[in-house]
Parts: C-alpha cells; sequence; structure tokens
C-alpha cells in the first residue's frame, strides 16, 4: 500500500469517525413551546438534562399561544413532526386516535404524585398520553364594596348557586352594577366556565364512551345560568373570560369566576375584593372546579420518542414541576401537594380555594373532535343566554349533536 | 415553415413565465383543492376517496343559510361602500379651500394596520368601555351599556361598519382618480349648453366613470367576499352563528376541527360563487367596451 493509499484512507476513516460524532452529536429533541418566552426554571433544567445525557439536546422553538396548538398538529400531519409539544390536554384524545401521539403510561407511583383527578385530564383508554406540565383552576372572586352598597355582608361570599343568584339580583337591583361576570362570547373559555358550574354540581359531560350530558346535574347548571343572566353584565354573548374579568378589575360587576391570575391583577388596584371557592349546585358533594391542564404530547414517527418522554417525565418531575409553578407570578395551580405548596399557600391564602376546588372536579371531557364538541357547548349556552331556547331543549340538542364528536 | 416554427417557439418562450407561474400559483393549488375535497383528509394518516359526501354534508349542514348570509352581508358592505366612496370622490374633486387636507383625512382606515383597526372598533363597540355606547348614555338615548357585539342583528351591521370603515378609502382614492380623468371640455361644454349639475353628473361623469366602478366594485366584492379578519376579530363568528360567514364557516372546519377535506369542499364552493360574480362582471365590462365602439 502507497504512502498516499494510507494517507486517503486515514483520512477518510477519520472523516467517517468525525461525522459519527457529529451524529452522535447531533441528536435532538424538539419542543414546541408556547408563549413568548422560555421559562428561566425550565431553560436551566433543560441545560442540567443535557449535561446528564451528553450527546443530546433540547431545543426549544418558542410560538404564540395562538397558533401554538395548529402549527404542532401542522407538522404531525405533513409527516414531519416534533417530537414533543405544549398542547392542551383536551386534545390528546384527538391525536392519540388519529394515530399521530404515543403514549406515555405512568405508574402507580407517579400517579399518586398528584392531586386527585388531575391524570384523568390525560387519561384515555386505561392509559397516559401525556405529562400535564400546566394546570389551571378557578375560584370566585368577589367585590366587597359593591356587597356592601347592596347591603350584603362583604365579608360573606355566596356558598351556593342560590346564594350567588340572590346576592347578583341583590347587588344588580340595588346599585345598578351587574351582579355577575358570565362570559358567553363565541371563545373556548365560554364552555370552561359553564363547565364550572357542572362540576360544582357533580356532573359530567361524558363516561366513557357514553354521553352523559343531558343529566338533571347539568340541567340545573344551565337553568342556573338562565337565572343569573338578567343581573349579569349586559350582553354576555359579546364578552369572553378575560374581557369579563377586565370588567371586575373595573369595579363595574359584583362576582366573576376567574384564576389565580386574577388576584395579581386585584393586587395592583383599589378593589376591595375576596376570593372563595366556587358556590355549590344542589346535587354538589364537595368543592369543585373544571380542571384545565396543559401536558406535553410526544409525537410519533420521530425516532427519539423514548429520550423525548425520558426528558418530558424529567422536566415535570415534581422538583422542576414544582420550581415552576409555584414562582408566582405565573398563575399556574400546582400539580401536586407537597410541603412547599402548603407554605406557598399560607404566605398568600389567596391560594387556597383555587386548591380546594380539585377534589371534586372534573376533566375537560376528552373528544376525538374536540372543536366539535367546543361548539356544540358554546353553542347551548348562548341559545340559553340570549334567551333563544329553554334549558331543556338546548341540553337535549347539545346531547344529541355530541354524539358525532365522541 | 421553419421561420412560423420558430415564431410560435419565440412565442412559447414569451408566454413561460406567466404560464410556469399560474401554473404553480393558481392551477395546481385549486386543482389540488378540488382533489381534496373528494376525500376524507384530516389529522388520520389514511385518505379515503368519499365522493360528493363532503358536499352532501355541507349543504345537510344548513350551508345554504351561511351562503345567503354571505351575499346579504357583501351586498350591503359593498354597495355602502360604492356610495360613499363616489360621493367622497366627487366632493373631494371639488374645488374648495383645503381639498388636499380632506383628501389625506380620507386615508387613516387605510394606514392603520388592518388588525389594530379592528380591535379598535372591538372596543368602540364594549358595552362596558366602548365610546358608542357610552356617548348613547351620555345623551340619554339608551339606559345602560349596550354590547353591539352580543346580538346577532347588531353584531352583523357592527361587521359591515367596520369592513365600510376599512374599505372606503381604496374605493373613494379610486373613483377620484376615474373623475379626474374626465375631460374637463366636456363639463365646460355642458355648462355652455345650460346642463344642470345633476344632468352633468348623470350624462357625464356617471357614464365615464362606470368602466372604474365596475372595476372597484369586482375588487371591492372578492375581498368582501373572502373577508376574514374583521368578522374573527370582533365576533368569531358568533353570537350563535349570526356572523358566520363562508369564509369563516372554512377556516372552523379545516383549521378549527382539522377537516380538510371537508374544509376544501367549503373552498371549492366560495370559489364557485366567486365565479359566478366574475362571470357578470366580465358580461358586464365587454356590453361596456362594445358600447363604447359603437
Amino acid at each position: 500500500m502507497s504512502r498516499m493509499t494510507k494517507v486517503t484512507l486515514g483520512a477518510a476513516a477519520m472523516l467517517m469517525a468525525g461525522t459519527a460524532l457529529a451524529m452522535a452529536a447531533d441528536q435532538t429533541i424538539s419542543w414546541i413551546y408556547c408563549g413568548d418566552t422560555i421559562d428561566p426554571i425550565h431553560q436551566k433544567y433543560i441545560k442540567e438534562w443535557e449535561g446528564k445525557n451528553p450527546g443530546w439536546s433540547v431545543k426549544p422553538e418558542l410560538v404564540g399561544w395562538d397558533q401554538c396548538q395548529d402549527k404542532a398538529t401542522t407538522l404531525a400531519v405533513a409527516g414531519n413532526p416534533v417530537a414533543m409539544a405544549y398542547v392542551g390536554s383536551r386534545t390528546l384524545k384527538q391525536f392519540a386516535e388519529n394515530d399521530l401521539i404515543v403514549p406515555v403510561p405512568m405508574t402507580d407511583d407517579e400517579k399518586k404524585t398528584y392531586y386527585p383527578n388531575i391524570v384523568d385530564t390525560v387519561t384515555f383508554q386505561d392509559t397516559q398520553w401525556g405529562i400535564p406540565i400546566a394546570f389551571s383552576t378557578k375560584a370566585l372572586y368577589w367585590n366587597k364594596d359593591l356587597f356592601k352598597a347592596a347591603g350584603l355582608d362583604p365579608e360573606t361570599p355566596p356558598k351556593t348557586w342560590a346564594e350567588e343568584i340572590a346576592d347578583a339580583k341583590q347587588i344588580k337591583e340595588k346599585t345598578g352594577i351587574a351582579g355577575y361576570g358570565l362570559p358567553a362570547k363565541t371563545f373556548d373559555n365560554t364552555m370552561h366556565q359553564f363547565m364550572h358550574w357542572v362540576y360544582t354540581n357533580n356532573g359530567k359531560v361524558t363516561d366513557g364512551d357514553k354521553i352523559t350530558l343531558d343529566s338533571p346535574e347539568v340541567l340545573a347548571a344551565l337553568k342556573a345560568y338562565k337565572d343569573i343572566t338578567p343581573y349579569s353584565v349586559e350582553g354576555a354573548t359579546a364578552y369572553e373570560q378575560n374581557e369579563i374579568r377586565a370588567i371586575f378589575l373595573d369595579g363595574k360587576v359584583g362576582m366573576i369566576q376567574a384564576g389565580s391570575g386574577a388576584a395579581n391583577l386585584l393586587k395592583k388596584t383599589k378593589i376591595n375584593w375576596g376570593v372563595a371557592p366556587l358556590p355549590l349546585g344542589p346535587s354538589a358533594k364537595g368543592p369543585g372546579t373544571l380542571l384545565i391542564t396543559d401536558s406535553l404530547a410526544i409525537f410519533k414517527g420521530t425516532g427519539v420518542e423514548g429520550k423525548a418522554t425520558e426528558f418530558a417525565k424529567f422536566i415535570t418531575s415534581p422538583g422542576p414541576q414544582g420550581e415552576y409553578e409555584l414562582q408566582g407570578g405565573a398563575g399556574l395551580t400546582p400539580l401536586r401537594p407537597s410541603p412547599k405548596v402548603d407554605e406557598f399557600v399560607k404566605a398568600d391564602p389567596t391560594w387556597k380555594p383555587f386548591i380546594d376546588g380539585i377534589a371534586y372536579g372534573g376533566p375537560e371531557p376528552l373528544f376525538k373532535d374536540y372543536k366539535g364538541f367546543q361548539n356544540v357547548m358554546i353553542e347551548m349556552v348562548q341559545s340559553v343566554v340570549t334567551g333563544a331556547a329553554e334549558p331543556e331543549a338546548a341540553l337535549k340538542k347539545a346531547a344529541a349533536d355530541l354524539e358525532q364528536y365522541k | 415553415m421553419n421561420a412560423s416554427r420558430s415564431a410560435a417557439i419565440f412565442a412559447w418562450m414569451l408566454l413561460a413565465p406567466a404560464l410556469i407561474y399560474v401554473i404553480a400559483i393558481v392551477a395546481y393549488p385549486l386543482v389540488d383543492t378540488i382533489i381534496l375535497s373528494f376525500t376524507d383528509t384530516a389529522l388520520k394518516k389514511t385518505v379515503n376517496w368519499v365522493g360528493w359526501d363532503n358536499y352532501v354534508r355541507i349543504f345537510k349542514s344548513g350551508f345554504d343559510v351561511i351562503i345567503l348570509r354571505t351575499v346579504v352581508w357583501t351586498f350591503f358592505s359593498v354597495s355602502i361602500k360604492m356610495i360613499i366612496g363616489v360621493l367622497g370622490a366627487t366632493l373631494l374633486n371639488a374645488a374648495v379651500p383645503g381639498r388636499a387636507i380632506f383628501r389625506v383625512l380620507t386615508m387613516p382606515p387605510w394606514i392603520v394596520p388592518m388588525a389594530i383597526g379592528i380591535f379598535m372598533w372591538g372596543w368602540m363597540y364594549n358595552g362596558q368601555f366602548g365610546m358608542i355606547s357610552g356617548l348613547l348614555q351620555r345623551f340619554g338615548l339608551v339606559d345602560g351599556p349596550v354590547a353591539f357585539l352580543a346580538y346577532g342583528s347588531t353584531a352583523f351591521w357592527a361587521t359591515i361598519f367596520t369592513d365600510v370603515w376599512i374599505g372606503v378609502p381604496l374605493v373613494t382614492l379610486y373613483m377620484l382618480a376615474a373623475i379626474q380623468s374626465i375631460p374637463k371640455d366636456l363639463y365646460e361644454a355642458a355648462w355652455v349648453d345650460g346642463a344642470s349639475r345633476l344632468y352633468r353628473l348623470r350624462r357625464i361623469t356617471l357614464p365615464l366613470i362606470a368602466p372604474s366602478l365596475i372595476t372597484i366594485s369586482m375588487i371591492s366584492l372578492i375581498s368582501t367576499f373572502n373577508s376574514f379578519d374583521i368578522i374573527w376579530i370582533l365576533t368569531r363568528g358568533g353570537p350563535s352563528g349570526e356572523t358566520t360567514t363562508m369564509i369563516i364557516d372554512t377556516y372552523k372546519t379545516a383549521f378549527g376541527s382539522y377537516k380538510y377535506g371537508e374544509g376544501s369542499a367549503r373552498v371549492v364552493l366560495v370559489a364557485m360563487c366567486l365565479s359566478v360574480f366574475c362571470f357578470f362582471y366580465f358580461r358586464i365590462v365587454n356590453k361596456l367596451a362594445a358600447t363604447q365602439e359603437r
């Protein structure tokens, strides 16, 4: 073998080894990350995980909230999925049924770490399809000054729907200001807000594959909606949840259902406010709320599903997740109980109602066409709020319409 | 023979860029959409040919009501834009002091980014914080806050009004240019003959701006028919679907529910509706051209 040939072969071998090394270092987990910035806590733990997993890197791609879900979906459908995406847990069934994501089963020990009912938000066909990363619950905010002006005890919020409707009526009649803020715009949180009433009356939309919407519990919720509408902000169908919150922040409504983020905003105002668990319906077994989670879903066909699952479990494990959700101001309800959460609630008692409601809370129902479900619910609520339909008829129609989406 | 062949090749070479452009940008997506409309393409990985099923499902789901609503919405929006545009152009053409300032003042709705303008109107229609409701209350015309986007009838007109606000400047400027292109001696001759202002408008201005009026009507009609941003930002097609037009419904189906096949069928129907409008437009334009040649 000539010297020239040896040099050539040596160079080729070095080139191949270099390429192999480069390929090994090139293993990336792409992550569609919703929002404007990557949370510093996540940045910290991404670095930590990469340090423990040489040759692997995590590449978050920031996508605005409005396009986030659509981008992950479109890429997956086009056959170019990202490894992992931040998605609303409500869409997991749709993804799973269309073979776009892989299951992410949790062990019993993992399940036990969460508050009750949280794992249900990502469970379908007895397995988990995502790992919860963000969680929100709602509580009742009331304006103490408006309560006082209406002759109500400003320190006693309503505990039942009957009291809530009566208080709203009294505020409206005595002050001329809306007693309650009922959002009913063509917007996803119109359905969310109604689901809080369903879960504070032991109601359910589905039971397995069966639609159970047309039940006495849900009917009672819809009737309560009808009853409270005359004392609510005029033109409910013009407002979504955050627009109603803006009216509350302006002191122009007596009570609203809102998340923990409202407390942070209210602290910057001169409004004299309080926050309490959501009032209960006649069939309630205890404090309830809709449990809304966002999850990390692992997409199929990337070749890195296993490692992406490993990373997703790491970043949502009690340590990193606890740090992420308890940093304050994020408006996230903690996913797991812990001594740190207890300290957090002790330091800021306004958090208590948001955690109390979890006990009898329920998940966003999983449908194979989630938007179809959402539209049916919005249509039902709007028809009752505008007086276009009676609760019984609207409920029956909605229950029948939902069959096609389950 | 050779000369004519090379001339033909040369002609095709000249046409080629335009042809490639039309095939890539118009023909291919259109054909692909038509094919897609006969499939059940959705999130799932398999695609089946479903024949006319998507079209049948569309019409069974009350799409005829949406078509009618779209036509009514478009008719009122375009008509109002044309009336205000022609009147505005006539006034802006008048020899009044400060004419240039008035011309500039017509521009803001067009200059302001569309989304910002729509959000601004969204706030104006707001019952609690909105200017319109506030003024109505201050003048004692209403008892309490009025949320214009809360009710089907008011939301429908509110979206039309916003579309008119955005669309009028283009029509006005286009018509102003058309009016300014009319030879002044025609008016002078008519004036010498004792023609009144109305007579001059009817017999000189309107006939001479007719081709421009028809062209801008067509442009406005197509953009209004496909108007998405205004309705989506203000109402998302609500309340209770009362402002859902064909394009909103198509978006909800294709990108909300990820039913790409059914969404494509809706797109084909939108294209068919616009083709009918275009057909009548070209007939009118040809008729006008023939009249002018005579």
